[in-house]
């Protein structure tokens, strides 16, 4: 019997740390994707491959785990289950009746990094790209 | 973008970025941008609204800033007289364009 638990045990803590190479694993490879702003529209198997993390490590638990197995197991389930979540929140969606091509821009005035006012008007006379992006977040 | 100053340089484009970082954060971090760039802040978004670009579904923003929301991640190009020629947005901020797509709308606009 003992001898049994003690078997279990050793399977639950290799899951543990099973799970937490596939959610590294997952996410270096998903960073890659970033670094190369190359994260693939459809996401379904980055997502199956997190959640898979998060299961293993569930799995790790419910066979019972030796302490040393837990630590991977629970660090599986949080990053495995993070990133799903980040995905899930990522969608954007601008109000009713945002600038569309043909549009003439809008006057506005903002602080630049120094400090300095800009105003829209200072552009007169040369095109411009405007990039609004989510900041240092 | 960087890697696309020679291009901006050689049409006169200007570059305006626009985000809701406080201006000390924009400039302490503009470094990692490395662009010739006029660098907005955009605190209480009445640029991002003017545009209608405030973001209508999860905030997602650094937590404990107390920023309302984001925009949409969005590039928009702009003629001589104001008029929008090229606009690139991303429908989830995790995906977004690369160099090359604005250098195309570059090419195809301005050329």
């Amino acid at each position: 019997m003992k001898k049994m638990i003690a078997n279990r045990k050793k399977m639950g803590t290799t899951l543990g740390f099973v799970s937490l190479a596939v959610a590294i694993l997952t996410g270096i490879l998903w960073s890659h994707q970033i670094n190369q702003v190359a994260i693939p529209e459809d996401r379904t198997l980055f997502v199956a491959a997190f959640l898979a993390a998060t299961g293993l490590g569930v799995a790790a638990f419910a066979i019972g785990t030796r302490w040393f197995g837990g630590i991977p197991a629970i660090l599986a389930i949080a990053v495995g289950l993070f990133l799903p979540f980040t995905v899930a929140i990522s969608p954007q969606q601008v109000a009713e009746n945002p600038i569309r091509v043909g549009d003439t821009i809008p006057v506005f005035t903002a602080l630049d990094d120094t400090g300095d006012r800009f105003r829209s008007g200072d552009l007169d006379g040369s095109p411009a790209l405007i990039k609004f992006f989510r900041g240092h977040w | 973008m960087a890697e696309l100053q020679r291009e901006f340089d050689k049409r006169d484009v200007q570059v305006l970025t626009i985000s809701t970082d406080k201006p000390e954060v924009i400039h302490k971090k503009r470094g990692a941008h490395r662009l010739k760039a006029r660098m907005l802040s955009d605190r209480d978004l009445a640029v991002t609204d003017a545009f209608g670009l405030r973001n209508q579904l999860v905030h997602s923003g650094p937590p404990g800033d107390d920023v309302e929301a984001l925009p949409v991640p969005t590039t928009l190009l702009v003629s001589s007289d104001g008029k929008v020629l090229w606009i690139d947005q991303a429908e989830n901020y995790q995906r977004r364009s690369g160099p090359e797509v604005v250098l195309a709308a570059l090419q195809t606009y301005l050329d």
